[in-house]
């Protein structure tokens, strides 16, 4: 987005910022009580079903920068590739109502999962020798250590935990959306599109 | 373990931001440039140096904790199961020497000096904007989620023990989270434009920071020490 | 006139019905005029509509003419030629903070910065007002750690520091303990001098003794517009819940009206 629209937008200047702080807050509740899923890019899938692909890329960009000038996390930088591709595809698949039923929800996310898991295999096989977040690098060891290659359990480890994640994601976007009271909802005609209403 | 602005007086803190930043950007590809492994084993170490120097022996401490885990898992993947540790040896320097470049930069850095530096070298608005609000938005958003997740766990909601029990908590803590954000845009929204913050040509910065040939210098050769890194690399 | 609005209607986007009908009325410095009526009346809706950000900001529809200082607030060309002059101060204190400053006086300073005065400028002009909405002494606090009286003080001076033609306050005690609120109305004729003040409020009890004129909306119908005993005393104000509480009591006890707003004109007309 050029940052001429963006800076005619106050509206966008006040969602993104607001969107990353989702991003980040799930990501540290997720992490805070152990569970097998990131939910890091929620805030950028539901700025892609509620606004758009631009703000999304921008919601992605400025998440990755704040985790390393917060919390120090600059190795997720490198998977900045992966945040835009969520952004990108989460945007397709709000402009095909993918977020109208629970089903198309779960088959959303599924996709979005072994894409994203594609994706953020070579960086961290090939950048970070195979370890990224604990509880992903923990799936890694076992499979190596079971006799797996390195670099498939990598994979394997990345992809179980994209998919779930993912799959998550869409669902729990999908909740936000339905959600959305009507006079909210009017002021984001986007998301009728994402929920097939429109 | 802190990550983050920790006031200080060392050559660090006084100098103009750029500076550290252009520090932790040469870094990142010095890290990957130099030849392995002892390239990136001596970047740590003098980065390590550099932070005592400068006074910040919390962020280099933060860095270490932060590096532990990467150490431990890339032994344990690429020595505990037979093979050599030379890659484990190389990735881990590598990692550890960017976080330390990076923790001691960030806490070298007040936010608003860095926006304020930003400002003054005509970056545009929203750059600047967008990530002044996100660094505020963000600890507001987590101090909210657990309030939230205070007040439903008063509500009687598990959010220990199984995997089924946390993984249920996980809604009524999104969706209150996620529209109480929404419903804040658009007051949010009317505020900044009653301040003139929509269409911004040139924003007066409040304190922009003093730079000094001597850092010019310094950022141009760490530049240009980047550059040939890469170059080295590739010719070699 | 500094504001001048005629014919003037306005629906949100996705509403069933207008929020403001047909309204017409003007406004100049030197006197201060409360916009009142039950909740949603449509007053807030009329101070958005002053300021341009109905329907520039908030979507929705507008018809008729709106003239402030001489543009339409709402046009890209009124847009520019207004900013910073066209103050307008919201309920909620904590969603204006900037989310950019670390002390009080950058907070104050956002506007005026993105304005593009000069470092002088910027720092008088924050003195100033600051002085003025009696938070000089919060300037090197962290906004983020006031009370909601402090910090509705502080984006009051932030309003004024870009030193505004008219000065619009959405209800502006609403979030406010007494004391605090109390502390702010009383400013309201000072700063009714400089600018031409609306304040939208259906706090009548303790604004009604600075107010100078009222206008009162009723569903979004300019109802009646005048001298605050006219207004407010008359039948119809009292009987919507538009009006003082001694206004009511007196209404109750079964006295004629019009009825009296506060304690000292109640005395004055029942003690002799």
């Amino acid at each position: 987005m050029k940052a001429n629209s963006l800076a005619a937008s106050p509206r966008l200047l006040a969602l993104i910022p607001l969107a990353v702080g989702i991003n980040l807050a799930m990501g540290k509740f997720a992490a805070a009580i152990a569970l097998p899923v990131f939910l890091d890019t929620i805030g950028t899938v539901l700025v892609a079903a509620l606004v758009g692909l631009p703000a999304a890329l921008v919601t992605g960009l400025v998440s990755q920068g704040a985790l390393t000038l917060l919390d120090g996390k600059v190795m997720w930088m490198a998977f900045l590739p992966v945040q835009l591709t969520v952004a990108v595809y989460a945007s397709w698949a709000a402009g095909r109502s993918l977020f109208a039923t629970t089903p198309r929800a779960v088959v959303g996310g599924l996709l979005l999962g072994a894409v994203a898991a594609t994706l953020s295999w070579p960086i961290a096989y090939l950048v970070f020798g195979g370890v990224t977040a604990s509880g992903v690098t923990i799936v890694t060891t076992v499979l190596v250590g079971s006799g797996m290659p390195l670099k498939w359990a990598v994979y394997a480890a990345s992809l179980g935990n994209d998919v779930l994640d993912k799959t998550a994601t869409f669902l729990l976007v999908r909740a936000i959306l339905v959600a959305l009271p009507a006079t909210m909802a009017a002021r984001f005609p986007a998301g009728a599109r994402a929920l097939g209403r429109a | 373990m802190i990550v983050g602005y920790t006031p200080g007086r060392g050559f660090l803190h006084r100098a103009h931001p750029f500076t550290p930043f252009a520090l932790a950007g040469a870094a990142i590809v010095w890290a990957f440039a130099l030849p392995a492994p002892t390239g990136p084993a001596l970047l740590a170490v003098v980065l390590a140096a550099v932070a005592l120097a400068a006074r910040l022996p919390g962020a280099l401490g933060t860095a270490l904790v932060m590096a532990a885990p990467f150490w431990v898992f890339l032994l344990l993947i690429h020595w505990g199961f037979g093979d050599t540790p030379g890659r484990a040896l190389v990735v881990g320097s590598q990692v550890t020497a960017i976080l330390v470049a990076f923790l001691m930069v960030v806490a070298a850095v007040h936010p608003a000096r860095l926006v304020d530096a930003l400002v003054a070298r005509r970056v545009p608005f929203a750059v600047a904007y967008l990530l002044a609000a996100t660094l505020q938005a963000v600890p507001r958003l987590r101090e909210r989620a657990r309030a939230i997740l205070d007040a439903q766990r008063c509500r009687g909601l598990r959010v220990s023990g199984s995997v089924w029990n946390r993984v249920r908590a996980v809604v009524p803590l999104t969706v209150p989270l996620v529209l109480g954000a929404l419903a804040e845009v658009d007051q949010r929204a009317l505020a900044l434009e009653a301040r003139a913050a929509a269409g911004v040509r040139h924003r007066t910065p409040l304190a922009p920071p003093s730079d000094t040939t001597g850092e010019r210098v310094l950022r141009w050769s760490m530049a240009a020490g980047a550059v040939a890194a890469v170059l080295l690399r590739v010719l070699w | 006139m500094t504001v001048r609005l005629d014919g003037v209607t306005f629906r949100y986007p996705g509403a069933p019905s207008d929020a403001i009908r047909n309204i017409s009325a003007a406004c100049a410095p030197g006197a201060v005029t409360l916009v009142t009526g039950r909740l949603g009346s449509g007053a807030s809706t009329l101070l958005l509509t002053v300021a341009g950000l109905a329907p520039h900001a908030t979507g929705g529809t507008r018809d008729g003419v709106v003239e402030t200082l001489g543009h339409d607030p709402a046009s890209a060309e009124g847009r520019a030629a207004l900013a910073g002059r066209v103050g307008i101060l919201f309920s909620t204190p904590w969603t204006q903070l900037s989310g950019m400053a670390y002390s009080v006086s950058d907070e104050v300073a956002f506007g005026p910065a993105n304005l593009g005065w000069d470092r002088a400028r910027i720092a008088a002009s924050v003195t100033r007002s600051l002085a003025l909405a009696g938070a000089a002494h919060l300037s090197a606090r962290d906004p983020r750690t006031l009370s909601g009286g402090e910090l509705q003080r502080v984006m009051l001076a932030a309003i004024l520091a870009m030193e505004p033609e008219v000065l619009l306050l959405d209800e502006p005690t609403l979030e406010l303990d007494a004391e605090s609120a109390d502390a702010l109305v009383a400013l309201l004729p000072q700063l009714a001098e400089g600018a031409a003040l609306l304040v939208a409020t259906t706090d009548l009890d303790r604004t009604v003794d600075v107010a100078d004129r009222i206008l009162l909306l009723d569903r979004g119908l300019l109802v009646a517009d005048g001298a605050p005993a006219d207004v407010l005393g008359a039948e119809r104000a009292v009987v919507t819940g538009a009006s003082t509480a001694i206004a009511e009591i007196t209404r109750a006890a079964g006295c004629p009206p019009p009825y009296p707003l506060t304690v000292d004109a109640a005395v004055r007309r029942f003690g002799e």
